[in-house]
């Protein structure tokens, strides 16, 4: 089966004048459509950095990404905007909703940008919204939800655009242990009934148990 | 369901202090420069009403007649004929005027005059009786035994309204000299005009002078408004071909280059003080715009994360730009035109110039009044502030790296 996304030798190294930081030394991976992947390894191990790689959220110093057959690491900031847009959706550790947006219009945001008609929008956002049980808070601003039901328009967001692939940075990071599990679980049911795909970091051993694989990274490496 | 526009409406209302304080100098900005191009066009058609209708919109004269001194040679001979002429190709007002450089006495006093002989359209003639006349009345047309003087010349010659008034105009063509009873008292701004001017009817004008001439042909038109004059630029060129030789046609303009020069200054500087309310207002918005971009670059950076390219978040910030300004606008524009539709009645200004303004030729009452293009100009000030203060943050924000972004703490 052909991977949805695919990184060959991948490096990343920070530099702050003349100081250099490896954060990826030479990682490849890929992911099949419909797998739901966990990146786990302590802080500072390169998760971020590379789910920001995947995701053409920020370019390689070496190596090669691939998303959906088509190399990407060399893309202008345009190119990488509009596949962006249009391939991949993002769910953040710190939730990020747009505060002066309803649920359901953040839910919408990915559609709006892409200019998708008003009715198709609200559709597909209440559709996700649906999924994750958030229908009725569809008219509530994030500061009137909780941290779960923040990041449950999250994941909305980023499914309402049906995207090739979800990538998810921590996503229970800010969430207490039972909020959290019950956000994985919500991913896992995606996953399983819509075949969503998707690609998230911890560092929460109970959350591995709900995987079909794990990618261990240290010091940006794949564990073996 | 939101869009791009309510988006940004919604993200200027965050802070709603600023963007008020913000939205107000642009108001403010908004409000000022209506009202000043409205006063100015008040001006402007006051001035040029009062000066059209002293010296006419269009003026036949002799060719050349600064450079010449001898009165005979500033006639225009068959003025009559000259008149008719130019009755059949314009539907303007005619006055025919002879002016007389003469000596005029009382009994016991003289005084050297600028003797006018005119006669005058109706409508014209009641305009100048109601603006200059303090007592009695001017000469009817054909009457060859009354005069009007200055009220202050009447004084210095000592004579009252139906005393004797001896005229003496040597080396004229006409008589040379006549009596004539005086009729009326006539009032102008400029005292010095005031003590020299005295008024005939044409034709004894005429009979004293010149026969059958004139040294001036006036043109009215029926303009009330300064914009309207340049329909004098299409008229002037068809009349002056059709005068024939020796005659000249020459505009308001060319017989006051000084005050048309004012006119010509008016508007530009207005519209130079305008650009300096709209800068400063401008900075106010360039702030606020650039503090929500600060404080609000996490969120830019999600938004560029999601996949919105650097044209769609340009468009949101000079978007947000815009509504700020046009908010301002909206409200100043309403309480600019209240303010000038509340004062286009009219309101004086002679505690504001004293007497002074009408040596000037300034109005005693304006009414404010917006000219066609009054609006569209301060829509493209308010347009272009929006714009022009958009431009640095918009460019900040479009070059937004996502990831640095969304680490981004203000």
């Amino acid at each position: 089966m052909t991977p949805v996304l695919q990184v060959k030798e991948l490096t990343k190294v920070y530099r702050v004048d003349t100081v250099e930081t490896p954060a990826l030394r030479g990682v490849s991976l890929e992911v099949h459509p419909g797998e739901f992947i966990a990146l786990a390894g302590p802080s500072g191990s390169g998760k971020s950095t590379l789910l920001h790689l995947m995701g053409g959220l920020d370019k390689p110093t070496s190596g090669e990404v691939w998303l959906g057959g088509q190399r990407i690491d060399g893309l202008s900031k345009a190119q990488l905007s509009n596949l962006r847009l249009w391939n991949v959706g993002f769910v953040f550790q710190a939730y990020n909703l747009i505060p002066v947006l309803t649920a359901l219009e953040n839910a919408a945001f990915v559609l709006e940008l892409r200019d998708e008609p008003r009715e198709v929008r609200e559709s597909k956002a209440l559709q996700a919204l649906e999924t994750l049980g958030m229908k009725d808070l569809a008219h509530r601003r994030p500061n009137q939800l909780s941290g779960g039901q923040q990041q449950r328009v999250a994941v909305a967001r980023a499914l309402a655009a049906r995207p090739k692939i979800i990538l998810a940075d921590e996503p229970t990071a800010n969430l207490d242990s039972k909020t959290g599990l019950a956000l994985i679980e919500h991913m896992r049911t995606l996953n399983r009934e819509q075949g969503v795909t998707f690609v998230f970091s911890t560092h929460d051993p109970r959350l591995l148990e709900r995987v079909d694989r794990i990618v261990r990274l240290e010091d940006g490496q794949i564990a073996a | 369901m939101f869009n791009l526009f309510s988006l940004s409406w919604r993200n200027i209302w965050r802070h709603r202090g600023r963007s008020l304080m913000t939205a107000g100098a642009v108001g403010l900005a908004v409000f000022f420069t209506l009202v000043y191009l409205s006063f100015l066009g008040a001006m402007e058609n006051g001035i040029y009403n009062n000066l059209t209708a002293s010296v006419g919109h269009l003026q036949v004269r002799v060719e050349g007649y600064r450079e010449k001194r001898e009165f005979r040679d500033l006639l225009i001979p068959n003025a009559a004929q000259v008149e008719a002429r130019l009755a059949t190709q314009t539907q303007a007002s005619r006055v025919v005027a002879l002016e007389i450089p003469a000596l005029v006495a009382g009994e016991t006093r003289s005084r050297g005059v600028l003797l006018i002989g005119d006669q005058r359209p109706p409508e014209l003639r009641e305009r100048f009786v109601k603006q200059s006349l303090v007592e009695g009345r001017l000469p009817e047309a054909g009457d060859l035994d009354s005069i009007a003087l200055g009220a202050s010349l009447a004084r210095a010659l000592k004579v009252r309204l139906g005393d004797a008034v001896y005229v003496y105009a040597p080396g004229t063509e006409g008589r040379g000299a006549g009596a004539y009873r005086l009729v009326g008292l006539l009032r102008f701004p400029d005292p010095a005009i005031e003590a020299r001017s005295a008024y005939l009817a044409l034709a004894a004008a005429q009979e004293l002078a010149a026969p059958g001439s004139a040294t001036r042909i006036e043109l009215h038109f029926p303009f009330t408004r300064y914009s309207q004059d340049a329909q004098l630029d299409t008229v002037q060129p068809a009349l002056a071909a059709s005068l024939g030789p020796g005659l000249s046609l020459e505009s308001w303009r060319e017989a006051s280059p000084a005050i048309a020069q004012i006119f010509n200054l008016l508007t530009p500087l207005v519209l130079i003080f305008a650009a300096i309310f709209f800068g400063l207002a401008g900075l106010l918005v360039v702030n606020t715009i650039y503090l929500g971009l600060l404080e609000r670059t996490r969120e830019f950076g999600v938004i560029v994360a999601l996949g919105a390219g650097p044209g769609q978040v340009t468009r949101m910030v000079v978007l947000e730009s815009l509504l700020l300004c046009s908010s301002g606008a909206l409200v100043g524009g309403l309480l600019g035109l209240l303010t000038i539709a509340a004062l286009s009645g009219g309101f004086s200004l002679e505690a504001l110039y004293g007497e002074v303004g009408s040596v000037f030729g300034l109005p005693e009452k304006v009414y404010l009044s917006l000219r066609a293009w009054d609006i569209p100009i301060t829509l493209a000030y308010t347009l272009l502030t929006g714009l022009l203060a958009a431009w640095w943050p918009a460019r900040v924000a479009a070059r937004l790296e996502p990831v640095e972004a969304m680490r981004f703490t203000a």
